[in-house]
C-alpha cells in the first residue's frame, strides 16, 4: 500500500511524507513517553486530591493532602533539609567541578590518567557508593576515622549525629557527581579557542581577569546545563537515605523524595505520597525555568 | 632566570599534588573496597582502625567471600540486572532511532511541539515520577513483572535528541538519492542511516545500560520479589552495619562495580564526546 510517491523536498525542514508513515517512526517512543512520563504526572495531579478510605475506596477529598502537609511539623523539616541540602551542595559541586575541569584543562604529562580518576565514580552507582560511604564513615570500625586517628584528629560520628549527617551526605553525592560534572565543564573549556587567552594576555589581562572575561562568559551553556542537571539530580536524591539514615538521626537527612517514599510505603497514605510527589515536580519546574532564564537570556 | 625556573618547578610541583591528592580522593574509596573484597573480614577491620599501608594492601588473600556470594541470591540478581539493562539497550536504540530520524528527517504537522515535549522529558530525571509511575503499574497490575523494570526506561529523550541531532546532520542528497532508487523509508532508516550511526548507537546504548544497572529507586518499588530482584536492591536493600557478613557485602557490591565498568571502559569515548556535545545546545 506505502508505495510512496517519487521524493520531493518541499519544505527546508523536512521531507513531506503521508501520516502513516510518520506515525509509524514516532508511534512506538512517544506512546511510551506518554504512557511512562505524561500520565504519571497527571495521576500525580489528581491522585494528590484524592484519599483512601477504611473500606478500601478512593474518595475527592480536595485540597486536604496539602494541607495536612502543610500542617505537618515533620513535613517543613523535610522541606528545610532538603532546601539546605540543595543550597550546599549544587554550588559546591559546580564549583569544585569547575576547579577540577581547569585542573585538567591542559593536556600535561599524566593529565589524562588524572581525567579518568576523577570520573572513576561514574562506574559505582548511586545506591553502592551509599553502601561504600556508609562503611568508609562506620564511627568505629571505617576506615576514615581510622586516618583522622593517624592524623592525630579525633573520632567523628558522622552519619550517627544530628549535626553531621546531612554534611556526610552532601560529601557522599559530591564524591561521587564532581567529576561527572567535570566532564561537561572540561568540554566546554576545550571548545575556547586559544588564541583568544594568548590575545587577552598580550593586551595585558591577568589569569584572573581572562577567567571571568573570557573563560566564565564562554562556558555559559555547559553551566547552565550542568546547575540544572546537577540540581533535579540533588532534589531527587534518595538511595543514601534510604540506605544509611532512614531520614535520622532526628530528621537530619529527611529528603523529600525518602518522605515520599516513606508516606507511599511505610505510612500506606498515597495521597499524601502524591501531594508531595506534585510539590517536588512543582519545585523541579520552577527551579529548570529559573535557572534556563538565567543562563540563557544574558549576554 | 634560575629563579623563574624554581618558581616554575614550584608550580609544577604545587598543581600536581593538587592533581594527585584529588584522585586519591576518588579512587582509595573504590581500592580499599576491592581489596576488602579479597581479605579476610577481621583484617579488613583490623587495618581499618588502625591506619596505615596495611589499610590498602591486603596481607592475605582469599577469594572466599566471593565463592559464598557466587553460592547465594547474587547470579539471579546479576542475571536479572543484565536482562533488563540489555533488553532495554535493544529496544531503546531502535525505538528512539525511528522517532530521532522522524524528527531530523520528515515534515509531519505538530512536528515542534512534540519535540518540544521530548526534550521536557529529558529535563524531567525520571526519579521525579517514581510514586506515580508505581500507582500506574500497579493499577495495570504489571508490579512484579519484568515489564515494569524495562518498558518504563525504553523510551529516552536524551537519546532520541542524540539521534535527532546526527541525522539532521546527513545530506539530504543521500535520502533523495535513495527513495530515487525505490527504497521505503523503513529501509533507508534500517540500511543507511543506522549503520552509519555507530557513535550515538554507543553512546546511547551507554546511558540506556547505566541507567538501568544502576537504577535502585524504580526496581525497589516496582519489582521487589525474590525472583525479580536486581543487583543494586539485592546489595543495598538490606544493608545493616551490625551484621558480620560485610566480606560477602564488599564481595558482591566489588562484582556490580567491575561489571558497570566493562562498558563503561569500552564505550566512555563516545559517550563523553556525543552526550558533552549535547550540552551545549
Amino acid at each position: 500500500m506505502p508505495a510512496a510517491p517519487a521524493p520531493r523536498s518541499s519544505s527546508p525542514s523536512g521531507f513531506r511524507v503521508p501520516l502513516v508513515v510518520a506515525f509509524a517512526f514516532l508511534a512506538p517512543a512517544l506512546g511510551l513517553l506518554f504512557l511512562f512520563r505524561v500520565v504519571p504526572i497527571a495521576i500525580a495531579l489528581f491522585g494528590s486530591l484524592t484519599g483512601t478510605k477504611l473500606t478500601g475506596e478512593t474518595v475527592f477529598v480536595g485540597l486536604a493532602n496539602f494541607r495536612a502537609l502543610v500542617e505537618d511539623p515533620s513535613f517543613w523539616r523535610s522541606l528545610e533539609v532538603t532546601l539546605v541540602f540543595n543550597l550546599v551542595v549544587n554550588p559546591l559541586q559546580i564549583v569544585c567541578a569547575l576547579a577540577l575541569a581547569l585542573l585538567v584543562r591542559r593536556p600535561t604529562r599524566f593529565v589524562p590518567a588524572f581525567r579518568t580518576a576523577y570520573i572513576a565514580p561514574m562506574t559505582v552507582s548511586i545506591a553502592l557508593t551509599s553502601v561504600l560511604w556508609a562503611i568508609l564513615l562506620e564511627p568505629t570500625a571505617g576506615p576514615v576515622n581510622g586516618l583522622l586517628r593517624a592524623l592525630g584528629f579525633a573520632p567523628q560520628p558522622f552519619f550517627r549525629s544530628e549535626d553531621q549527617a546531612l554534611a556526610s551526605l552532601v560529601l557522599l553525592a559530591s564524591w561521587k557527581g564532581v567529576g561527572y560534572w567535570m566532564l561537561f565543564l572540561l568540554a566546554g573549556l576545550l571548545r575556547i579557542p586559544e588564541e583568544l587567552h594568548e590575545a587577552a594576555a598580550i593586551d595585558g589581562a591577568g589569569p584572573l581577569a581572562r577567567f571571568f572575561r573570557i573563560t566564565l562568559p564562554l562556558l555559559r551553556r555547559p553551566l547552565g546545563f550542568v546547575f540544572v542537571a546537577d540540581t533535579t539530580a540533588n532534589f531527587l536524591l534518595f538511595a543514601p537515605v534510604y540506605v544509611i539514615t532512614h531520614g535520622g538521626p532526628n530528621g537530619a537527612t529527611s529528603l523529600l523524595m525518602f518522605e515520599a517514599y516513606q508516606a507511599a510505603f511505610t505510612y500506606l497514605d498515597q495521597g499524601r505520597s502524591l501531594a508531595i510527589s506534585v510539590l517536588v515536580l512543582a519545585i523541579l519546574a520552577a527551579t529548570v525555568t529559573l535557572q534556563l532564564r538565567l543562563f540563557r537570556e544574558r549576554g | 632566570m634560575i629563579a623563574g625556573r624554581g618558581l616554575r618547578f614550584a608550580r609544577t610541583a604545587a598543581r600536581y599534588t593538587v592533581l594527585l591528592l584529588v584522585a586519591l580522593f576518588f579512587l582509595l574509596p573504590i581500592w580499599w573496597l576491592l581489596v576488602a573484597s579479597i581479605r579476610p573480614t577481621a583484617e579488613t577491620f583490623r587495618s581499618s582502625s588502625e591506619f596505615g599501608l596495611a589499610t590498602l594492601w591486603p596481607s592475605v588473600v582469599t577469594f572466599d567471600h566471593y565463592a559464598r556470594v557466587f553460592a547465594g541470591v547474587l547470579p539471579r540478581a546479576v542475571a536479572n540486572s543484565l536482562f533488563v539493562a540489555l533488553s532495554t539497550v535493544v529496544a531503546g536504540i531502535l525505538v528512539c532511532s525511528l522517532a530521532g530520524f522522524a524528527f531530523a528527517v520528515f515534515e509531519f504537522p505538530l512536528k515542534r511541539p512534540l519535540f518540544a515535549l521530548v526534550l521536557l522529558t529529558f529535563m524531567m530525571p525520571f526519579e521525579s515520577i517514581v510514586i506515580p509511575l508505581y500507582v500506574l503499574i500497579r493499577a495495570l497490575e504489571w508490579s512484579n513483572t519484568y515489564w515494569a523494570l524495562i518498558l518504563p526506561e525504553v523510551a529516552s529523550g536524551l537519546v532520541i535528541f542524540l539521534f535527532r541531532q546526527f541525522f539532521a546532520g546527513i545530506p539530504k542528497e543521500l535520502y533523495e538519492a535513495a527513495r530515487v532508487d525505490g527504497a521505503s523509508w523503513f529501509q533507508i532508516w534500517w540500511r543507511l542511516t543506522l549503520p552509519l550511526s555507530g557513535p550515538v548507537v554507543a553512546a546511547g546504548a551507554l546511558v540506556l545500560f547505566v541507567h538501568q544497572w544502576d537504577a535502585f529507586f524504580w526496581p525497589l518499588v516496582a519489582a521487589p520479589s525474590a525472583e525479580l530482584v536486581t543487583v543494586q536492591v539485592a546489595i543495598a536493600r538490606n544493608v545493616t552495619l551490625e551484621v558480620a557478613n560485610w566480606g560477602e557485602l564488599f564481595a558482591s557490591a566489588s562484582t556490580a562495580i567491575l561489571v558497570a565498568m566493562i562498558p563503561f571502559l569500552l564505550l566512555q569515548r563516545w559517550y563523553v564526546r556525543t552526550v558533552g556535545l549535547a550540552s551545549e545546545r
